[in-house]
């Protein structure tokens, strides 16, 4: 039996500073959710697991020309993140230097909170 | 499978047009159906590509729409989206409906239209080609995603800000001679490195502009193409996709869609990377046209950057790389981008290309890279 986390329940949990992948029963893959078949093997046997939140910057890039309404929020770091548990999540960057940014930095994941909406973000890893 | 080709190319000047993008679309093919010499009459079915005009314009049902702008209403049309990469798509399906024998005489192209919209509104309509629940929410911008890949790229092989404002200056210099071009001045080195930041690595001259403009192709069966003056033959078409998640690429200093696409098309179309005379490819940010020509099997990974310091890249260099300006200096009017691409090596290969005409070319190659690298198509054409 295939347990699908729900895009809805997967920042719910995140909103509470929670992260939550998928394993598949099969291969061991994990994955962000929502997915019904595994990427790796094609079995439809996912398992919620606990992530940790604990990674290291990809890579980043500092946005300086904004999309429309985040004009005040400029300049702003978004990244790559790849978790100790092997998958990746793109987030925001919040309370460390923009010219602190290196690839290979540790991070720690914390929600961004905007009114409904929950953004995945990072931060320092202390 | 029948044997295609294209006949009619036709591109409107790309920068800012005072006019929707149907018209933008009609113009340029009335002037493709005139360049095939068949009559309007003659077209039985219409691929058209467009992205944000749902945004922009609060248009939807726009193939039908071009359509009644050029005259031809009663013509089967759909609309492609697959963004950035849309009218190549559209081109793909053209060639795959006139292959299977469904049709004779396709027009297939795209339109767009932006340099209406505020930057801010444009920026947000074109993030939209990112995730919606996942991406958007945390600010990235289309500059921001291949930021991301510049910043992968230096860190796993040293690649330099200078080797991309290499690709930069080499594609205005190309543009200068292309009357079609949004930009047809030169550029120094020093510009690009002094211009403006606009997402860390990138700078203001690393992004290719807003652009209005619309392009359009007359693709048929060999039986059509036969009576046609010059004919332009398809070896392939190919497509193929990535994880549409930034979070699930497995490589940010690749563009693995590209590879797949790429060697799907060598494959389909009997050719390799060494056969290939010209190359128009989607250098929607300059490290893009980096990895695009490592990814196509010009270049070792990691050396395109080099390849472009060295002017490898160049008109007169061993493989020219977008003769026409590319997106960067001819301009990216994004549904209208793959058609152009096109029309470009379709008008190199006929040896129409005046002052920026690639000597002897025989085979080009056509990449168009759709939004975040989800989505990529890989065509080539040859003379003969
Ligand atoms: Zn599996």
């Amino acid at each position: 039996m295939s347990k699908v986390v729900t895009l809805k329940a997967f920042f719910e949990e995140a909103r509470s500073g929670r992260l939550t992948g998928i394993r598949c029963g099969r291969c061991g893959e994990i994955a962000i959710p929502p997915k019904e078949f595994c990427p790796a093997c094609q079995e439809r046997a996912w398992e919620p697991v606990p992530l940790d939140g604990h990674g290291t910057i990809a890579s980043f890039t500092v946005i300086r020309v904004p999309p429309r309404g985040r004009a005040e929020e400029a300049p702003y770091a978004v990244a790559v993140v790849k978790l100790d548990e092997g998958v990746s999540l793109l987030g925001r960057i919040l309370d460390i230097p923009l010219d602190a940014l290196k690839v290979g930095m540790p991070v720690r994941f914390r929600p961004l909170i905007r009114d409904e909406q929950t953004v995945v973000a990072f931060g320092p890893s202390q | 499978m029948r044997r295609v080709a294209v006949i009619g190319v036709g591109v409107t000047k790309f920068g800012k047009h005072e006019r929707t993008c149907a018209e933008l679309f009609a113009e340029a093919a009335a002037d493709a159906i005139q360049d095939a010499g068949v009559s309007p009459r003659a077209i039985q079915a219409l691929y058209y590509g467009n992205v944000v005009g749902g945004e922009g314009e609060r248009q939807l049902h726009m193939g039908p729409l071009a359509a009644s702008v050029l005259g031809i209403p009663t013509v089967p049309t759909t609309r492609f989206e697959t963004a950035c990469a849309t009218s190549h798509a559209a081109f793909r399906h053209a060639v795959m409906e006139i292959a299977a024998g469904v049709s004779d005489v396709v027009l297939v192209g795209g339109a767009e239209r932006v340099l209406n919209l505020p930057t801010d509104a444009a920026t947000e309509y074109f993030a939209y080609a990112s995730d919606a629940i996942f991406e958007q929410p945390t600010g990235i911008t289309f500059p921001g995603v291949f930021a991301l890949i510049a910043r992968a790229h230096m860190a796993k092989y040293g690649t330099t800000e200078e080797q991309m404002a290499h690709v930069a200056v080499k594609n205005h210099r190309h543009g200068a001679l292309n009357p079609k071009a949004q930009f047809q001045k030169e550029i120094t080195l020093e510009q690009v490195m002094k211009s403006a930041k606009v997402a860390d690595p990138l700078k203001l001259y690393d992004c290719c502009p807003f652009t209005d403009g619309g392009a359009a192709l007359v693709v048929v069966s060999e039986e059509v193409a036969r009576k046609s003056r010059k004919p332009v033959w398809i070896l392939s078409s190919a497509a193929a996709s990535d994880s549409m998640f930034l979070h699930e690429k497995k490589d940010l200093s690749r563009v693995l869609a590209t590879e797949r696409a790429a060697q799907a098309a060598y494959r389909q179309g009997g050719r390799g990377p060494q056969d290939v005379d010209v190359v128009e490819l989607h250098d929607c940010f300059t490290i893009a046209e980096i990895v695009a020509t490592e990814g196509l099997g010009f270049f070792e990974p990691g050396t395109g950057g080099i390849a472009a310091e060295k002017g490898w890249t160049s008109l007169g260099g061993k493989l020219p790389v977008n003769p026409s300006g590319g997106l960067k200096a001819k301009g990216h009017p994004i549904g209208a981008t793959g058609a152009a691409q096109v029309a470009e090596i379709v008008t190199q290969l006929r040896r129409e290309a005046g002052p920026r005409q690639v000597d002897g070319a025989k085979v080009g190659l056509v990449h168009t890279l759709g939004g975040n690298t989800a989505t990529v198509l890989v065509s080539l054409l040859s003379s003969e």
